[in-house]
């Protein structure tokens, strides 16, 4: 039931908006998460919040290991400031979408009956 | 299909990083204005030289800038009188460094103007990207 909005075709993998690739940082041997995903697009309603939530995620903690590494010298101020803003980026994308999603749902469960 | 806004952020990256390592040679050659050889007619410090190349990601399907290589100005020494000087040669004359402050000093201005530019292109493009997220919001 409803699982139309699962379907709704941007929200899926999220790789348009870049939520899937993690923050490459060319120079400092940076560990990166978040492998490239390659299952098939989720239809399911939680399945497609949990997956976004989990791509945002990934992205704040390479970027947290940016920041780490900054601190430490072994990464430039560029290199921080890109990957937090990428983050940043990120979270506010997977939060809009999640604040659409929702709020269509929201639309649905006061329909008159 | 990548972002061309987020590429024009990368983009702007490596620019920064490129005027970064510009600003480092510019320093050293600031740094090093005087610094002579320390063995009679020794050469003292050349001026290092950047030039800079433009670098195909593949990736991302942009050219990035990166430093070419960094060199050495073969321009001539300035040759000073000065006999006590350990580095002087048998004639009294001590061979310094080919930096020109004032050249330096305009490489230094320009490294920021680019940097700044650089900057600039981020800034906008993180504009450009807020905007569009924020038409989801709008109610």
């Amino acid at each position: 039931m409803l699982d139309g909005i699962g379907r709704f075709p941007s929200v899926g993998t999220g790789s348009q908006y870049g939520l899937a690739q993690p923050t490459p940082v060319a120079p400092t041997p940076i560990p990166q998460t978040a492998p490239v995903r390659t299952e098939p697009l989720p239809t399911d309603f939680g399945t497609v919040l949990g997956q976004m939530t989990l791509d945002a995620i990934s992205t704040l903690r390479a970027s947290e290991q940016t920041a780490v590494a900054g601190v430490r010298g072994q990464a430039t101020a560029q290199q921080v400031v890109e990957a937090v803003m990428d983050a940043e980026q990120t979270l506010q994308t997977a939060i809009a979408i999640r604040d659409k999603v929702v709020a269509s749902y929201l639309e649905i469960s006061r329909m008159a009956i | 299909m990548i972002d061309p806004i987020r590429v024009a952020v990368k983009v702007a990256a490596s620019g920064l990083e490129a005027q970064s390592r510009r600003m480092l040679i510019v320093s050293e050659n600031l740094a090093n204005a005087s610094s002579t050889g320390n063995t009679p007619g020794a050469d003292p410090y050349m001026r290092k030289t950047v030039s800079f190349q433009a670098a195909m990601d593949e990736a991302m399907g942009a050219k990035l800038v990166k430093i070419d290589r960094v060199d050495v100005d073969r321009k001539p020494f300035r040759v000073e009188y000065d006999p006590g000087h350990p580095a002087a040669d048998v004639n009294g004359n001590v061979k310094l460094p080919n930096v020109d402050m004032l050249v330096e000093l305009a490489d230094i201005r320009e490294t920021n103007r680019s940097y700044e530019a650089n900057l600039q292109v981020v800034k906008q493009a993180r504009s450009m990207m807020s905007m569009t997220i924020d038409l989801l919001r709008s109610t």
